[in-house]
């Protein structure tokens, strides 16, 4: 079965009239909007404060222990962090644009080249097992190595691969 | 026999809760280990949970994490977690190829077998290096400073985390101090800075106005989300099958090796093992798969090993994951507690004998693969595609801020929040500037607490 691997990219959807892009900040490996951020930060920490604070007035006098009772109210600490987390999504629409779309094979093209690079050499397909070669048949993957392959003592692969790397984004 | 029964239910429900916990909070990226496992676990530790349930809670909780964490990693191409870095690139690779569910599947089936194998041997690594215990257990106050320069040594920084292991131990034996003279002890509060260092930096980056410009975007952040693709039959497909004999094989022994290596951070030993496997094969996408497979096989096991192997065999977290992720295990004041200066421990090593580690492992690890395994095979897609369109970042960063302020009024007061707030701008800036890791900082933790007195009683 070789599965449809071309089908025309979506492209990003334009930014729309309604869409505010001042103040977009990149904070923790990704996008976020500066005055969103200061307004989620409040709302959880006054949804998750509230909820501890509540939950140690309520319990200190329903249970025995006060070590107990503080165990407790940071329980209902935490949940108001997800409730004010859960908050904060509703209010706060995500700043991605999600693109769904299949590699073209120009880029697949690309990959094989970064892959020559990054390894040194394709290898041969001979001398896979008949598992990995039914596998790319399957994927519809094995005239691209072949032919890589065909190509290579004397292919050039003066490709940039550090997009590849950007790609792992700018967490510290 | 009740009282068996009993503690076999609540360890299997205490795991059937880490697992759906955890196989959620792998989907979202940017959910360190550090900062949601430590705290949780402190949590289910100091409600009273039995013995058996902690460890299930835990175990569970980072395997179905380490499954569904393939999912932001192949599907949108950014890593689940701190570990699945290390699997970024391979990852990245098949999805430019159009093969991501490939990725996918290869990454949550060697993560399965990986988990499987581990645990045995772990318990069995454990045993060996028992009879040294006693030994270590005397010195540990001189181990944990040997281990803390080595993992400094080790770390991005080199010489210059080595170094800066000093003024790190002295702020935070200067901040205890300081807290002790208002009757406040904290523990969780430097763990809990630590995990969240770089949030802290960089929004504090965020109010400098230079720092601020570097940080500007003018446009959204483009995902691009892998489409749908089924290409098995039926709810759980064998792991066995989905990767071949030789990726089996080469997963096997990677989560065998790294097993033994407790000592070493697991995104190190996912890296190096990613490489000595890659090497010796020859053709590319075998090659791609074959590492793929491999590396998220080792961020199974390490967790698993680096947390049992010291609990077992040592009762002192003498490992990255067990300094970190893992440290409630061992120290979760008032319950659990290692005695600074005689070695002394009082936690799951003392409550569990070698047997019910083995028992309740595999328990833990069997069903975090019941629930996330499947969850992951078929409901990759519409949970990335949920997760990007409607999870804001603005909410997660909200989350984790909560959970600071939570944690650090819980434990103490005002100052506890201080204290979260000072250790994390530090970590961060030493962690951004001079490569001085998370894996370090804890080790300069537990410097400070066990070894610094020690230094001290030794020179008068």
């Amino acid at each position: 079965m070789s599965q449809e691997l071309a089908r025309p990219a979506a492209t990003p959807p334009s930014a729309d009239a309604a869409r505010n892009t001042d103040n977009l900040y990149e904070v923790w490996g990704d996008t976020v909007d500066a005055r969103h951020l200061v307004l989620a930060i409040i709302v959880s920490a006054i949804v998750s404060l509230g909820a501890y604070g509540l939950a140690l007035w309520i319990l200190d006098g329903l249970v025995e222990s006060a070590q107990m009772a503080k165990a407790y109210a940071m329980l209902f600490g935490i949940l108001g962090c997800l409730g004010g987390g859960a908050i904060s999504a509703m209010l706060f629409k995500p700043k991605r644009d999600v693109v769904e779309h299949v590699a073209d094979p120009a880029f697949r093209e690309q990959v094989v080249a970064d892959l020559l690079k990054e390894y040194g050499s394709l290898g041969r397909l001979e001398e896979s097992s008949p598992e990995v070669l039914a596998e790319l048949h399957e994927l519809g993957l094995y005239e691209l190595f072949r032919d890589a392959q065909a190509r290579q003592p004397g292919a050039e692969a003066g490709v940039d691969s550090r997009d590849s790397l950007a790609l792992s984004g700018g967490r510290s | 026999m009740e009282g068996l029964l009993y503690e076999i239910l609540m360890a299997l429900a205490l795991g059937l809760f880490g697992a759906v916990l955890f196989s959620a909070i792998g989907l979202v990226s940017g959910t360190d280990e550090t900062t949601t496992l430590a705290p949780l676990t402190m949590l289910v530790v100091l409600l009273g949970a039995p013995p058996a349930g902690i460890l299930t809670f835990f175990l569970a909780g980072a395997v179905a994490k380490h499954m569904t964490h393939a999912v932001p990693t192949a599907l949108l191409g950014i890593p689940g977690d701190t570990s699945a870095t290390a699997l970024i690139g391979d990852a990245n690779h098949l999805r430019r190829l159009g093969v991501p569910h490939v990725a996918l599947r290869k990454m949550i089936s060697g993560g399965a077998v990986a988990a499987v194998i581990a645990v045995p041997l772990a318990v069995l690594f454990a045993v060996l290096l028992a009879p040294f215990g006693d030994v270590i257990k005397q010195f540990a106050p001189w181990v944990f400073l040997c281990a803390a320069f080595t993992i400094a040594y080790f770390s991005a920084g080199r010489w210059a985390s080595v170094l800066a292991l000093l003024p790190f131990v002295l702020v935070i034996v200067a901040l205890q101090t300081l807290t002790a003279q208002y009757g406040v002890k904290l523990a969780v509060s430097y763990f809990l800075g630590i995990a969240v260092a770089p949030l802290i930096t960089s929004l504090f980056s965020m109010l400098a106005p230079a720092e601020r410009e570097r940080m500007r975007r003018d446009q959204y952040r483009v995902f691009s989300l892998a489409p749908d693709m089924k290409g098995w039959r039926g709810y759980f497909p064998n792991p066995l099958r989905v990767i071949n004999k030789r990726q089996t094989r080469m997963t096997a022994m990677a989560a065998s090796v790294t097993s033994a290596t407790f000592v070493f951070s697991p995104v190190a030993m996912t890296v190096i093992m990613g490489e000595l496997i890659g090497a010796r094969i020859k053709q590319a996408y075998e090659r791609l798969t074959t590492v793929i497979t491999a590396r998220n096989g080792v961020t199974e096991s390490t967790y698993i090993a680096e947390a049992l192997i010291p609990l077992i065999a040592f009762g002192l977290p003498l490992s990255p994951v067990a300094a970190g992720p893992a440290a409630p295990l061992f120290n979760a004041p008032p319950r659990f507690s290692v005695d600074t200066a005689t070695g002394e421990v009082n936690n799951l090593h003392n409550l569990l004998s070698n047997w019910e580690f083995f028992g309740y492992g595999m328990m833990a690890v069997l069903v975090a693969i019941v629930i996330a395994y499947p969850f992951t095979m078929n409901f990759a897609h519409q949970a990335a595609s949920f997760v990007s369109r409607s999870i804001s970042h603005e909410a997660v960063i909200a989350t984790f801020i909560g959970l600071v302020l939570v944690v650090g009024i819980w434990e103490g007061g005002l100052l506890g929040l201080l204290v979260i707030v000072t250790i994390g701008l530090l970590g961060g800036l030493l962690g951004r500037f001079l490569g001085f890791n998370i894996g370090v900082q804890f080790m300069g933790y537990y410097t400070a607490v066990l070894s610094v007195p020690a230094l001290i009683a030794l020179l008068n």
